[in-house]
């Protein structure tokens, strides 16, 4: 008996976003006309990227496993980031987090430095991601978005509480913002709007919805995730930009991949265990419509890497 | 067109009898508008009103149910696209699968590790379904001996795996009473599977790797021959075609009513991936994207950990987010000296409070009020998260026992309890906390003295 | 348009441009066409004529033609008497200035006259690229309104330098150039000491007012690099800037051709002129946002002496501008912030008491016109605290007149409830109740610190601002404590108080034809949402339509959206065709048609908040409503939490929805089935709770022995109960029309 496929027809499609060029490596991320890596519906013409995360100091609590997979590196951003690359990185994600005023409340100047640096190691396009606090985040992403001005970096995050000084350093540099909102699909929208109010052009934002780790929210990030993409599909223009998730981060920071002692025998190996947090949490994000996962360890990059190119084969 | 709760209410007798189990007809109507349950339950329903309700109600993907008395797993049912639109119900059984040809001593000590694994998350305990043996040595008996001592050692649901109805029927004699999923009929041995489904009250697996037009035609031959507890096979799915062919038999069953094929999936990860990496991987996906039963090819705690708890996240009801249960937690290691912190059992809200309490370098105490799954601002505002409801908690878990000192943190965002707290809870010092879950490490390193 | 002015304007304009055609002239001549052409590092050229036409001039060769562009825009001097002259004319006038104003910079870069030497000083010319994007962030981002462009020189020396602190206080840049009788305001200011330079805001342009084209240079350029425009798009680069950039020109002196003609390109994108002498006021908005030329004759101004005079001006030119205020930090001695708002001040560390138990304390907050307010008055009549006894219980009035361009009476109680909210969060300061119940409490240990009923005013000024900014343009507050006065004002302040009460009691949905929506919820329910009406709070019982309306105005991207009622479908059921439209987009489509007044046909959806549920009971021909807090079974056979899990979540179900408990006191409730009348059951704290408004109702509807039949969790929880003493005390829903 035939079986008839129900296709849904899509009016809406995911902005294309271009990160890089000018002399450096671009990538194009989003333009999708269906849901994620589901063919029978519509086009996804370009296929998600990995983002590797590069901090601009040493990592002060990182789980052993992760120490021992990127070794020295981690002293140097520069060097980070060129092993990064020959690890199959799409992207650097340049986080400055000593800018932090805990963790060593640098400024512009140092900013600037490690910026350029990192920019001269490497080709790849480059994501900037401040230390998570507003006024710091503003003083260091403009400095990093007059160094960087015209290689259409990606600055963020771009939360209620700056966005205006983000996007407006978007627009004058030339650069991407990355919209951070609290896991809700209306924050989410609003921000949109609010930041192409100010006069960024839509194809330069790109959405970071709040990524919950496997087991601590995950699924209230893919389901707001989902509902976005529908949203976009459907045609709603101010929730069509792709979306970044912060897998890394989110993935090693818990204890089930950070603890080393104290945890019950029936968690079985750690190494193991850990990354495959990490790996199911950017699988099942790829597959709720991320366009950018952010990873931190090398062996999860070969993995992930490996992984979208069979969803979109 | 889903039929609303009143129209299926004027087909019911009206008598508020019971038998249904609910207390109304009218509260019956309602759960059977949202597919939860079948219009059959209701005993005194006369033959017309079934022939005018029974379409309308039906579950678009039928229940499966495997396993006997003791443990079993329950698949399909399930009625939305998204977890968004209402909620997943069943989650996907996840099995282990052995081998007969394997010494019996070493799958033997896999079961008992597999039985035994309970891992312990907020409260509540997880753990694997149970074991897919497949009959690797083509051999009835041998097959048969190992499905009765698994049996044996632990009695939990099993999916039969063999594609010889002899040795199928041996290891069924062995196993029948604990109703597991044979696996599976074909379009060369159906008539014989079927026969074996039917005797034994056993589910079966339609297994058509070729199309779904030839997996539809299967299953209707399966259902002419009497069986209706079916579960499907597509064939071994990769990354791509998992999603996309699981995409559409979960709309051709949704969206069409496409009865031939509205039953649960059975997949088999490890059968399309390279290592066991990328196995739990494409696992992971599937616990996500519409699996009913996935079989993996190894145990791992290591790997049964992160999936167990993919599948917790997945099937939780977004509209009922989970709750804590309240009480006093430890995070980190810590001493009578160190903070106490308070916040509601809502689990996002207890998951991001205690992240950044575990991030931020002070051992912590962690006390979960009862606020039905409330967030911090939306408790406050529905009275579920006052003053007398703080203080009841530090009464009712003992938390002066825990702590040497008698300072509390309370979120930023109820400031407003800071002046009745104070009364309630005489002695103590009310520290008002950051409104923000991200900024309790600051906080601490600011303001926390003791 | 006043005729003077645009006779001045296009008289200064022809002047100007006879100016450039004779220096351009001369220059090709003696220095030939490929001598090259720039202002300090900038990439945008001669910046006004590249905004205005694409044109990119990089050498006296390309100035011709820009030239002829300019002539050919200018009018004919206005003969007397012969032809009024329009403002559009005017404004071309004022744009051929600007061009020609920017060829003679241009040649005099060229000839290395340029940035001007004056009396020893360098002063700053043109702004180059990277200042102009450091300072675009900061317009952009809201630090910085934007720019006062001064031109000529201040009445003194003392009055240049107070009015120029006074713009840095509010951030504004300062631009500065030509003269007034031979002085310029750059003489005064350096005669003062005041440092001048990027890093203080202030740049000094030049003597002359060609140099006020930099002003209009970096405009263009800001609007080039920040509204996403391209050169020659010049509609665009206007709009940007009379939208976005809060700047003004402030013409100090005596105005002349010139300075009209240049004041007139100032016009064209959207920057008014403000004059301290007397000339004639264009009013009227239109090219601007407000006013286009305003004077305000220095002397003239309020204030007791030059200083004051001087702070009033830059006051009123910021008001002209419509430049919003946002104060960064409370001026209050003691800490300020959310984190004091539980605070309780006990007896043993009570200072002092206005109202409370035999005292009478108000506040009261109503809407004035612009000019009757005057932002950031505060006035304390009668004794300030030091002046009353320790523990003492003293009256208290708060007046609040605030006034703004978009204010409405009806956001009177809207904001006059954050006062509560507002004064709580000072530390050590604790307020209850509100309007004519209020009370606050000072501790002794804020009144220590120095804090003074006049900090009320603060606290208030600067929340509004910062809160209520979109609605608010200026705020006034007075402090009434002397007890005369707080007796005398507390009647009017209760007549307006039961104005109030009347005016939304009285609120119809037929007399409006906007309904709101409400969105919050979709966070846990993606498809609910929430169409709040006059006579119909939201489900949750938290917003009314007054509210909605309010927070719609001042966050028009918030989760309240205006709902255009639309065409009527079916008044009786209350469906409109803009509501369904509006419903069918905002819930993912996936409900395409709500009704307001009825439960039993397409009945709003309900989300996981809701204060009540009410059900249909079919036995019994009506509905019962439980409450959020009646934790027993119900006569539906499920309690409320059950029922949640059947209703909730976005869903549409017929029979069965959430309501807010004030819904039940509403004409419109479910007018569609019968109303009160169909209420069958009741939970026994709403029954209680509610009981005089109840009532009342009853009464309104025509039975008002109804409470009384309708039963409660006390009296029957199954409908097996209930339905013999409905039938016993004769309930009315038994006999009307049958639901089913
Ligand atoms: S069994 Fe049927 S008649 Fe009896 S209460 Fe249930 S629905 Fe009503
Ligand atoms: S229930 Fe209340 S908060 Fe929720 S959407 Fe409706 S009005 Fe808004």
């Amino acid at each position: 008996m035939p079986v008839e496929i129900p296709v849904e027809k899509w009016a809406g499609k995911v902005n294309e976003v271009k990160l890089g060029g000018n002399g450096r490596k671009s990538i194009v991320i989003g333009g999708e006309t269906t849901l994620p890596f589901l063919k029978i519906d519509g086009a996804m013409p370009h296929r998600p990227a990995i983002a590797v995360e590069v901090d601009d100091v040493m990592p002060a609590d990182w789980s052993p496993h992760l120490i021992a997979a990127w070794g020295d590196a981690l002293e140097d951003p520069a060097v980070w980031a060129k092993k990064a690359a020959e690890y199959g990185a799409d992207i650097i994600a340049l986080t400055l987090d000593s800018a932090h005023p805990e963790r060593g409340n640098t400024g512009a100047a140092e900013a600037k430095k490690t910026v350029e640096k990192v920019l001269a190691a490497v080709d790849l396009p480059v994501i900037i991601i401040g230390p998570d606090v507003a006024e710091k985040d503003n003083e260091v992403l403009i400095a990093a978005s007059s160094v960087g001005r015209g290689q259409r970096l990606a600055l963020g995050n771009c939360v209620d509480k700056n966005y205006r000084s983000v996007a407006a350093a978007c627009i004058a540099d030339g650069h991407v913002a990355i919209a951070k909102t609290p896991i809700d699909i209306n924050l989410a929208k609003q921000l949109n709007i609010l930041i192409c109010d100010i006069g960024l052009a839509p194809d330069a934002i790109l959405m970071d919805p709040t990524t919950g780790g496997l087991g601590y929210g995950i699924e209230y990030t893919y389901s707001v995730m989902e509902r976005l993409r529908l949203a976009a599909l459907i045609g709603d223009k101010m929730t069509s930009m792709p979306m970044i998730c912060n897998v890394g981060e989110e993935s090693w920071r818990q204890k089930e991949a950070r603890a080393t002692s104290g945890v019950p025998a029936t968690w079985g190996d750690h190494q193991e265990r850990a990354l495959a947090w990490e790996g199911i949490t950017a699988v099942s994000l790829l597959n709720s419509g991320a366009d950018i996962v952010v990873l931190q360890h090398p062996r999860t990059i070969a993995l992930i890497k490996d992984a979208i190119s069979k969803l979109m084969a | 067109m889903a039929l609303s709760g009143i129209e299926i209410y004027k087909h019911l007798p009206k008598t508020n009898c019971k038998k249904c189990g609910f207390p109304t007809c009218l509260a019956f109507a309602m759960k059977v508008s949202q597919k939860a349950i079948a219009i059959t339950a209701c005993t005194d329903l006369s033959e017309t009103a079934r022939a005018a309700l029974e379409a309308a109600s039906r579950p678009p993907i039928r229940l499966i149910t495997i396993g006997g008395d003791s443990r079993k797993v329950e698949v399909g049912n399930e009625v939305v696209m998204f977890r968004h639109e209402k909620t997943f119900y069943h989650p996907p059984g996840l099995m282990i699968k052995l081998k007969d040809t394997a010494p019996l001593e070493a799958t033997l000590k896999t079961v008992d590790e597999v039985a035994n694994l309970v891992i312990d998350r907020v409260g509540l305990k997880l753990s694997l379904d149970g074991f897919a043996i497949q009959n690797e040595s083509k051999d009835a008996a041998t097959f048969a001996r190992c499905v009765e001592a698994v049996k044996a050692k632990a009695d939990l649901p099993l999916v039969l795996m063999s594609p010889d109805p002899a040795a199928m029927e041996a290891a069924l004699e062995k196993s029948a009473r604990s109703r597991p999923l044979i696996y599976a009929a074909t379009k060369d041995n159906w008539e014989k599977m079927a026969e074996l489904a039917k005797k034994h009250s056993c589910p079966l697996v339609a297994s058509e790797p070729a199309s779904l037009d030839e997996l539809a035609a299967l299953t209707q031959k399966l259902n002419q021959a009497g069986v209706e507890d079916l579960v499907l096979d597509p064939g071994p799915q990769g990354f791509s075609s998992s999603l996309n062919t699981l995409t559409q038999l979960r709309r051709l069953a949704l969206k069409k009513s496409f009865r031939p094929l509205g039953y649960p999936i059975i997949t088999f990860p490890a059968e399309t991936t390279g290592s066991p990496e990328e196995e739990v991987l494409l696992a992971g996906q599937q616990i996500a994207k519409y699996a009913g039963i996935i079989v993996l090819s190894r145990f791992s705690p290591a790997t049964a950990y992160p999936l167990l708890t993919m599948r917790l996240n997945m099937y939780t009801d977004p509209q009922k987010p989970i709750q804590m249960s309240p009480g006093i937690y430890p995070i980190g290691a810590p001493k009578p000296s160190s903070p106490l912190c308070v916040t509601t059992n809502f689990s996002l809200t207890y998951f991001s409070v205690a992240t950044e309490l575990e991030a931020s370098g002070f051992p912590s105490w962690l006390l979960v009020c009862d606020t039905e799954g409330l967030s911090v601002l939306t408790a406050w505002a529905a009275g579920k998260f006052d003053a007398e409801k703080i203080a009841k908690s530090v009464k009712a878990f003992n938390v002066e026992a825990s702590i040497s000192h008698r300072s509390i943190i309370i979120p930023g965002r109820v400031a407003v309890l800071r002046g009745e707290l104070e009364e309630e809870l005489q002695g103590w010092k009310i520290m008002v906390g950051p409104p923000e879950a991200m900024e309790i490490g600051s906080y601490l390193k600011r303001y926390w003295t003791n | 348009m006043s005729r003077f002015i645009a006779t001045s304007a296009i008289r200064g304009a022809h002047s100007v441009i006879a100016d450039a055609e004779a220096t351009l002239k001369d220059a090709l001549q003696k220095m030939g066409p490929e001598t090259p052409v720039a202002f300090t590092s900038t990439s945008y050229f001669l910046p006004v004529i590249f905004g205005f036409t694409g044109q990119k001039i990089t050498k006296l060769g390309d100035m011709p033609a820009a030239l002829q562009h300019a002539r050919s825009l200018l009018p004919p001097v206005p003969r007397d008497n012969l032809w009024l002259p329009y403002l559009g004319e005017t404004l071309d006038a004022g744009v051929a200035t600007l061009f020609a104003e920017e060829i003679i910079e241009g040649i005099r870069f060229a000839k290395g006259q340029q940035p001007e030497q004056y009396n020893g000083h360098k002063l700053n010319g043109p702004i180059d690229d990277v200042q102009m994007r450091s300072w675009g962030i900061q317009m952009v981002d809201g630090r910085m309104p934007g720019f006062a462009a001064i031109v000529g020189a201040a009445k003194s020396n003392e009055v240049a330098v107070e009015i120029v602190r006074q713009l840095q206080s509010r951030g504004q840049l300062v631009f500065l150039c030509s003269q007034s009788n031979g002085r310029s305001i750059i003489d005064q200011l350096r005669e003062s000491g005041v440092d001048l330079g990027y890093d203080t805001f202030t740049v000094t342009f030049g003597t002359d007012t060609y140099s006020a084209v930099y002003a209009l240079g970096y405009a263009t350029r800001a609007a080039l690099s920040f509204g996403n425009v391209a050169a020659g798009d010049i509609r665009k680069i206007l709009l940007y800037n009379k939208f976005r950039c809060f700047a003004f020109v402030l013409a100090l002196g005596q105005v002349d051709d010139i300075k009209y003609a240049t004041a007139a390109g100032a016009i064209n994108y959207g920057f008014p002129v403000i004059a301290d002498t007397v000339i004639p006021n264009i009013l009227p908005s239109g090219v601007t946002r407000y006013a286009h030329v305003v004077s305000l004759p220095f002397d003239d101004l309020p204030g007791k002496d030059d200083l004051e005079k001087a702070q009033r001006l830059v006051q009123r030119c910021v008001e002209i501008r419509g430049i919003k205020i946002k104060i960064a930090q409370v001026p209050i001695p003691v800490a300020y912030g959310p984190a004091f708002e539980g605070e309780v001040v006990r007896r043993e560390n009570l200072r002092i008491e206005y109202g409370g138990k035999g005292s009478m304390c108000f506040e009261l907050l109503t809407t004035k016109s612009l000019d009757e307010v005057e932002d950031g008055k505060i006035t304390v009549v009668g004794p300030e605290i030091d002046a009353v006894p320790d523990g003492a219980k003293v009256p208290l009035a708060i007046v609040i007149e605030v006034a703004g361009r978009k204010m409405q009476t009806d956001f009177e109680p809207v904001l006059e409830r954050q006062i509560h909210h507002f004064v709580n969060g000072a530390e050590g300061i604790q307020h209850i109740g509100q309007r004519d119940i209020a009370w606050l409490r000072f501790s002794k240990s804020a009144v220590n610190k120095g804090f003074k009923l006049k900090h009320l005013g603060d606290i208030l000024h600067a929340n509004y601002h910062n809160h209520f900014g979109a609605i608010v343009d200026k705020v006034q507050i007075t402090l009434y404590s002397d007890p005369e006065k707080v007796k005398q004002l507390m009647g009017k302040a209760r007549a307006i108080y039961s104005e109030r009460n009347i005016r939304t009691a009285g609120l119809t949905d037929e007399a409006v034809d906007t309904f709101y929506s409400c969105s919050l919820c979709q966070s846990f329910a993606p498809t609910h949402i929430c169409v709040i009406n006059p006579e119909r709070v939201g489900l949750c019982g938290a917003y009314n339509w007054l509210d909605c309306r309010a927070s719609y105005e001042i966050n028009p991207t918030g989760p309240n959206k205006p709902v255009a009622k639309g065409k009527v479908i079916d008044a009786a059921k209350g469906e409109w065709e803009g509501v369904n439209k509006f419903v069918y987009e905002n819930t993912q489509m996936k409900t395409d048609r709500f009704t307001l007044y009825s439960i039993m046909d397409q009945p709003m959806t309900t989300c996981g908040c809701c204060e009540c549920v009410m059900v249909l009971l079919p036995e019994c021909n009506g509905f019962m409503l439980v409450s959020r807090d009646d934790y027993g079974m119900t006569p539906c056979g499920m309690t409320f939490t059950t029922l949640m899990g059947t209703v909730g979540g976005g869903l549409q179900t017929p029979g069965m929805m959430g309501v807010g408990k004030y819904y039940l006191l509403s004409k419109k409730f479910i007018s569609s089935e019968g109303g009160i009348r169909r209420v069958v059951w009741l939970s026994k704290n709403l029954k209680e709770s509610m009981e005089e408004e109840l009532k009342a109702v009853c009464e309104r509807e025509g039975v008002p022995d109804l409470l009384d039949k309708i039963g409660d969790g006390s009296v029957a929880t199954t409908v097996e109960d209930l339905l013999p003493l409905l039938e016993k005390k004769g309930h009315p829903a038994l006999t009307m029309a049958p639901l089913i």
